[in-house]
């Protein structure tokens, strides 16, 4: 079952309905558009080949700057798609109707994007900060040879998950380890294996898990998500980089609460489902200043949202990134003054 | 439950979340979006085989267009080479043409001069034939002449021979009737020398003849176109001279009346003429302010006499040398030329043009008749005026010596003849007519030889003829239609001459 999670991750597939931007159409009539799937762990550049052929008759002559943008918002082409799309999509749209534009790189909002090998470049280097904040440095990155590190890109590309298994052990990335992946796998002498190995590696009590937390903000408050209103600057998310320190102790499991606790303290307020003694506080830190305390109104990993009380290590054993990086979408409203 | 049991159900929880997920995303939209994009990705792939394609053989297509143009580049110069050839032929051909025409040109020639030639050579044959037998018929007339001329010529021997018998007897005659004639003269030598006359024969001396009274008209020859302005018998003949309008001195026998010869050469009318005492030369005056002197016998103008600078009205010859002339003309001079030097040796002047001259017997004085009616004499060698007399009116038109020299008759416009006396210069006759005027400033009359007649024509046409020693008209003569010009009597005594306007010239006797 542990295996099933992680599969399901890296399956996972958002319907994009491209449209050519306007200004962009050189033939009449208009091209229809383009219907891709795009892989949540991967990247809009990388959709390019497959978006082009539907509209390079329709392009107007001369050099192609591509870039993408939801409603008028253009989107950032290193954030992971999936996460785009939790992000900026309150009420899921299936298909996500995005904008592709072939002309006018906003060059002040989006840095420039060179194709594959920029996004490449991206995952790598995220890797090596990812390594850095497990291992303490990332010289096994840096060590490994370049057609390993070809490959494991392209694996990740392909979304080909076998692949990436055999490869990223090369990594030694430390795990943390996690009793109930080995419990939800029924047999699995290879998790069972794998998981001593990990245990020799890194176990440790204190571990240090790479965390990118996108906070979007809102300044009302909504019943539905229906009627988030559409995001139209970047300034509305803030984005944290920032680990999360993993405290092992006996008999408490760290869960998913805890963790976005140490990332967001101030937003104390959750969600339905709270544990009781702390609801009582709470409520009183609400009835004082609710107004004042911003509220969490939503958390998405790989697009789905769970129980907070979900163990923390089985989130980041199952949902995390190829490049060893959890995301973790947040909707908040934020605090008045 | 427990924490571990509550992490569990969160699991479940967020597995059941998963697959959710899934079938609402990748799982319902993933077949349809995979089953768009095949024909894309297909057509895509096949428009790159389609590309890839068309790349090679673009390429083939360049490299076959290469040797294209390569083998047209070959071909264009060896078009040109070509090209350069035929035209070449074709200059060879135009000239060999050209050649052509010229050569069946020169044929076609050859062949019509050969055609003439063939017919020149049958003309010729048939000539030749005929003359073959002309000559036959002339051998035969040859001989037959030949036969003809021995028969005439032993004839002719024979009358020769007569004739000389009978020559033999007349020289015997002859011989005998000579010393008879001999004794004769013998005779009348001695008779005459008794005379005391000696009659010597000279060279040059006149010839006495008894002049006649001229009455019937011999001949009316038309001597020249326009006026005949001038008449003079040769010495001692009946040869007359003429000179007219026309420019020409004409010669004519007067017996026949026919024309001797013709002397060309004078630039103007023939005023006045003079012949030379031994009928050599003869000298005209003329309106061409020159004098013309001719050979007789060559009929070619032997002098031109120029000087004078008007017209030339008179002119005389002495008879005594005849190598002085003398001229009187417009210019109001006399001029007195040398025949042997061809020019002038002196010049006389005065007031009064001259119309008429006349040369002494001796030669040596020049009478002249001028405009004022005097009459004038000059010493020719001085040039100076030895005498003058009154002698008409009005304009002396003619001056002329008798035979004997000792008379001088004069006719003027006043139609007055007068005779003069040459030593005394006092008139001895004076003669008038009533029908008779004088036509022309320079009317010509004159005396007959033997001194006893005097012949002047008028303007009506007649001449009239008065006797000087009876001193009245003894003939009038009409013949002449228009006014008489000019009168000469021949030194023989027989004919009389006239010329008038019309150029026509009749001859009495």
């Amino acid at each position: 079952m542990a295996k099933e999670a992680v599969k399901y991750v890296w399956e996972g597939a958002i319907p994009l309905q491209i449209h050519l931007h306007k200004s962009d159409v050189a033939s009449h009539p208009a091209p229809p558009p383009a219907l891709v799937l795009a892989p949540r762990i991967g990247y809009l550049p990388l959709l390019i080949p497959l978006i082009k052929p539907y509209f390079k008759d329709s392009l107007p002559p001369g050099e192609d700057s591509i870039w993408f943008d939801y409603k008028g918002f253009p989107l950032k082409w290193y954030i992971p798609t999936g996460v785009l799309f939790d992000l900026l999509c309150a009420e899921p749209e299936r298909p996500w109707n995005l904008t592709i534009h072939f002309r006018g790189y906003p060059s002040n909002i989006l840095i420039p994007c060179e194709g594959e090998d920029s996004v490449k470049w991206n995952f790598v280097n995220s890797l090596k900060e990812a390594q850095y904040i497990i291992n303490g440095n990332c010289k096994n990155v840096m060590n490994m040879s370049q057609s390993d590190q070809e490959d494991l890109w392209t694996s990740v590309m392909n979304g080909d998950l076998d692949a990436y298994t055999r490869l990223s052990p090369k990594l030694k990335m430390g795990t943390v380890e996690d009793e109930f992946s080995r419990k939800t796998s029924l047999s699995s002498p290879q998790s069972q294996q794998v998981v001593p190995e990990t245990e020799v590696a890194g176990q440790v009590k204190t571990a240090r898990i790479p965390v990118r937390l996108y906070v979007r903000s809102l300044n009302k408050d909504f019943e539905n998500l229906e009627d988030v209103p559409v995001i139209d600057t970047w300034d509305d998310i803030s984005y944290l980089n920032s680990p999360v320190e993993f405290l092992r102790e006996e008999g408490k499991c760290f869960t998913l609460r805890d963790a976005i606790n140490s990332l967001l303290p101030e937003f104390m307020g959750d969600r339905a489902q709270t544990s009781g003694e702390e609801r009582s506080i709470d409520d009183t830190e609400e009835a004082d200043g609710s107004r004042e305390m911003g509220e969490i109104k939503l958390v998405r990993i790989q697009g789905i949202e769970m129980k907070l009380e979900v163990p923390f290590s089985w989130v980041v054993n199952n949902l995390m990134n190829p490049e060893f990086y959890l995301h973790i979408s947040v909707l908040v409203k934020a605090p008045q003054r | 439950m427990s924490q571990e049991e509550k992490a569990m159900e969160a699991i479940k929880d967020a597995l059941r979340a998963l697959r959710k997920r899934h079938l609402l995303e990748e799982g319902a939209h993933g077949p349809a979006i995979s089953a768009l994009s095949r024909p894309i990705i297909s057509q895509g792939s096949e428009w790159k085989e389609k590309t890839e394609k068309l790349e090679t053989e673009l390429q083939q297509c360049y490299k076959a267009q290469s040797r294209l143009s390569e083998q047209l580049v070959i071909e264009v110069a060896e078009s040109r080479t070509s090209k350069a050839i035929l035209q070449e032929k074709e200059l060879l051909i135009n000239d060999l043409q050209k050649e052509l025409t010229q050569r069946r040109e020169e044929c076609t020639q050859i062949q019509e001069e050969l055609e003439e030639k063939t017919k020149m050579v049958d003309v010729l044959i048939a000539e030749n034939q005929e003359i073959r037998s002309q000559l036959e018929e002339m051998t035969g007339r040859v001989q037959k002449a030949e036969s003809e001329n021995k028969m005439l010529i032993d004839r002719w021997m024979l009358q020769k021979m007569q004739d000389a018998e009978r020559l033999n007897e007349a020289n015997d005659l002859y011989e005998e009737m000579l010393a008879k004639l001999k004794a004769n003269g013998l005779e009348t030598l001695a008779r005459q020398q008794v005379d005391g006359i000696v009659r010597r024969n000279e060279d040059g001396t006149d010839h006495f003849v008894e002049s006649t009274i001229p009455s019937t008209c011999g001949h009316r020859i038309h001597a020249h176109e326009g006026g005949c302005g001038s008449i003079i018998f040769e010495y001692n003949s009946g040869t007359l001279f003429t000179g007219g309008q026309d420019r020409a001195v004409k010669m004519w026998d007067t017996n026949s009346g026919a024309l001797i010869k013709s002397l060309y050469g004078s630039l103007g009318n023939i005023l006045d003429m003079a012949v030379t005492h031994d009928n050599k030369s003869v000298i005209a005056a003329t309106s061409s302010n020159n004098l013309f002197v001719w050979d007789v016998s060559s009929g070619r103008v032997r002098h031109t006499l120029t000087g004078h600078t008007d017209k030339v009205c008179a002119v005389d010859v002495s008879k005594f040398s005849s190598r002085h002339v003398v001229s009187a003309a417009y210019d109001r001079t006399i001029k007195l030329w040398d025949l042997h030097k061809g020019y002038c040796t002196n010049t006389v002047l005065f007031t009064s043009n001259c119309n008429a001259i006349c040369l002494s017997i001796d030669g040596l004085t020049v009478f002249s008749g001028h405009m004022d009616g005097n009459l004038r004499l000059w010493d020719i060698q001085t040039g100076k005026l030895l005498s003058e007399v009154a002698g008409h009116s009005s304009a002396v038109t003619s001056v002329s010596l008798s035979r004997n020299g000792n008379r001088i008759l004069t006719s003027g416009r006043d139609n007055v003849h007068n005779v003069f006396d040459t030593r005394t210069l006092e008139i001895c006759g004076t003669l008038r007519a009533s029908g008779n005027r004088l036509a022309s400033n320079w009317s010509r009359s004159c005396i007959s030889p033997d001194d006893d007649y005097v012949a002047a024509g008028s303007a009506d046409g007649t001449v009239h003829v008065w006797s000087l020693s009876k001193g009245n008209i003894v003939s009038i003569l009409k013949e002449q239609t228009s006014a008489i010009l000019c009168c000469s009597w021949s030194g023989i005594g027989k004919p009389l001459a006239s010329a008038d306007k019309n150029g026509y010239v009749c001859t009495w006797t």
